[in-house]
């Protein structure tokens, strides 16, 4: 007997994907997470183009991460230059990542996977529902205004620049929104204890978790790759061990990291960052956890919202110590020189790790590139998710097996748009 | 009163725009009480049937997929309104229109032939009829707020032609240019994007495309005469409205 499980535009994602299983006899014949999304060719047409535009470029990938891209292809080309933004612009840097990793994390936590934990098919459907929408929509403007604050927009930003800002914000215009990151930071605490009691589908996977991992804070724009196997590379060596692939029926790469004559997936995203980093959390954070009953570190793709929500909590907490502690540089940005060479640089973005490589001549002007993003590394382990889930589950119901799939889909918040954007230069 | 269907429509792009309507945030709800979100990937299941008042579309055509589903898109559609730089004017993606498109393909995929996608990036209305156009990228709120409230009232929505120079003026910013000898776009540039980069002391990039009647090729000269080489000042149009600028400088000199 043959069974086709598949769907062809997969709802509440960012972008256009679908998957097809084939299910004979009782065995997975075929399993394919497919990106459907149109090819846009980015890696190309930054060649021939000044660093000061990269930025501009970049942010474009991705209309929900457009800081993540801003921030590794900055990095990227200040370690070419060998500059170093002072202290106050590292920290206004990351302040701007809080306010991304909130607007991201609450639009998914709230709008796109929230419904399916109440069998309802969008955040308006019921009336429950929307007074919980509601307050995410609260997180998410404030995350917004962080952004709207530091970049003039929350939607590709237009601050960010080689060396630091091109004009930082007064203290005040950040203060006057202290009280209002009070009142969200304790909705925030109150969601974690939401997220940890809603029903999750049985599905423990033991995957290799990758992230970044600073020795003194929560990463966001700086640190190691690291993971639970014990790997622990600086971002050049780990860009070295990652094998990309082509599969006929995606527009996306696959990624995984070469192993012993192996190519293992790995998962990246909120999850493995706290799963690796949770011991950096505040202690308030900490507790919220312990006291929640969350057990760590978590083992089932779908508990990912637990995650989110807990970088929500943190990037509340994060963003106030910030503020508090800002004081306005005297320079918004350092002058450079154009310097030739090549740099990988790694950041978190909301979805996980977000790898640029880039080129530049003597002019400072492109030369190669290359964009990894987080749903291209996650697309291994996203298919390898799904067909432990349907090995467990062949005999159920088609559309069972339908829906749970789009849900364990949805939970790695898989950012379709960005992940046709790889590249392969090996 | 049954109220207006919408169905929000995507094609090459990056979300961004789309995330504008959720982005209305408080005031989304208030939307939906006289909308019927009828059609959103993006945040519903609900799949696509039926006829719709007003369709959002946003992204390219780049694909040939998409050239016939823009059409039978269209064939669903009362009035249509294009949100974003790719909708609008084909995107960054439309860089691709002056290159070639085998050379792109090969630099980015290993096996270039499993792809599929057309020479050129275009914007929506010269694949079909456009009823309505928004700028931007991304397009600004409040000009998608007074799109859909004229919608539904019935009357044009208002939304600003001019040049990005006039609410500079208007703002008192310190001209970016003349001030600064910057290369700033904002002569040639509508305006509606409540003039950012000014403010933040970075000359315009032209997020929200070409105004009516934009004299391109003296603001080019300009440049030029500024020390700037010809091909550095072409580049500053080769952004996301790449074609959009690109076309108005040849019909201009043509």
């Amino acid at each position: 007997m043959k069974i086709q499980v598949r769907t062809d535009s997969l709802a509440r994602v960012e972008g256009e994907g679908g998957f097809l299983i084939d299910i004979r006899d009782g065995a997975i014949v075929k399993l394919h997470v497919r990106v459907l999304e149109a090819p846009r060719f980015f890696e190309s047409f930054l060649r021939g183009r000044c660093y000061s535009d990269v930025m501009d470029f970049t942010a474009r990938v991705c209309g929900i991460c457009p800081v993540a891209y801003q921030m590794s292809s900055v990095h990227a080309i200040e370690k070419i230059f060998g500059i170093t933004a002072s202290e106050p612009i590292r920290r206004l840097r990351r302040l701007m990542y809080c306010g991304e990793w909130i607007e991201s994390h609450a639009l998914h936590v709230y709008l796109l996977n929230g419904p399916d934990f109440y069998g309802i098919e969008s955040a308006w459907t019921s009336k429950e529902y929307g007074e919980i929408a509601k307050k995410g929509l609260r997180f998410k403007k404030l995350g917004n205004d962080i952004l709207a604050i530091l970049g003039g927009r929350p939607i590709h930003p237009v601050s960010v620049r080689v060396g630091g800002f091109f004009k930082v914000p007064h203290k005040k215009s950040l203060t006057l929104i202290l009280p209002d990151l009070e009142k969200a930071y304790n909705e925030s605490v109150a969601a974690v204890r939401w997220a940890s009691t809603l029903p999750f589908t049985e599905n423990t996977l033991d995957a290799e978790c990758v992230s970044l991992s600073h020795p003194s804070e929560y990463p966001m724009n700086e640190g190691n790759v690291v993971s639970n196997s014990g790997m622990n590379m600086d971002f050049e060596r780990f860009y070295e061990c990652i094998e990309e692939y082509q599969v006929e029926y995606s527009t996306a790469l696959h990624s995984g990291i070469r192993r012993e004559g192996l190519i293992i997936p790995y998962i990246v995203g909120s999850l493995s960052r706290l799963n690796l980093n949770h011991e950096m959390l505040p202690a308030e954070i900490k507790n919220v956890i312990r006291e929640s009953g969350i057990s760590l570190p978590l083992k089932n793709s779908q508990m990912s919202v637990i995650a989110r929500c807990i970088e929500i909590a943190y990037s509340f907490h994060e963003a106030m110590r910030l503020i508090k502690a800002y004081e306005e540089p005297e320079r918004p940005y350092v002058e450079c020189e154009p310097q030739p060479g090549r740099a990988v640089w790694i950041t978190e973005a909301p979805r996980g790790m977000l790898i640029h490589r880039f080129e530049l001549d003597e002019r400072g002007y492109v030369r190669s590139c290359s964009i990894i993003p987080p749903t291209s590394q996650n697309l291994g382990n996203i298919e390898k998710d799904v067909y432990h889930f349907v090995q467990n589950n062949v005999g159920k119901q088609k559309e069972y097996i339908r829906k749970e799939t789009e849900k364990i889909i949805r939970s790695y918040d898989p950012c379709i748009s960005c992940s046709t954007h790889t590249v392969v230069l090996k | 009163m049954r109220k207006p269907r919408i169905g929000v429509f995507k094609f090459t792009s990056c979300d961004g725009c789309q995330l504008s309507i959720l982005n209305l945030e408080e005031d989304l709800l208030k939307i939906l009480e006289f909308f019927d979100l009828a059609y959103f990937r993006e945040a519903t299941d609900l799949p696509l049937k039926g006829q719709f008042d007003i369709g959002i579309v946003e992204g390219s055509i780049s694909t040939d997929r998409q050239r016939r589903d823009v059409v039978e898109m269209r064939e669903k559609v009362r009035c249509l309104v294009t949100i974003g730089a790719c909708a609008t004017a084909g995107g960054l993606q439309a860089l691709r229109n002056w290159a070639n498109i085998t050379d792109f393909k090969e630099r980015v995929y290993p096996s270039p032939d499993l792809v599929s996608a057309l020479s050129t990036s275009t914007p929506v209305s010269e694949n079909v009829y456009v009823d309505y156009e928004l700028w931007g990228c991304p397009i600004n709120n409040d000009a998608l707020s007074e799109t859909l409230v004229s919608l539904l009232i019935g009357k044009r929505p208002a939304i600003p032609i001019y040049s990005l120079c006039m609410d500079c003026k208007v703002k008192g910013v310190p001209c970016i240019l003349v001030s600064q000898g910057e290369p700033c776009l904002g002569p040639i540039t509508r305006t509606g994007c409540g003039v950012l980069c000014p403010s933040m002391n970075r000359p315009c990039y032209g997020c929200f495309g070409p105004r009516e009647g934009a004299n391109i090729d003296s603001l080019l000269s300009h440049f030029e005469e500024m020390g700037l080489s010809r091909k550095n000042t072409l580049l500053l149009l080769d952004k996301m409205n790449t074609y959009a600028y690109r076309k108005v400088s040849i019909e201009d000199t043509g």
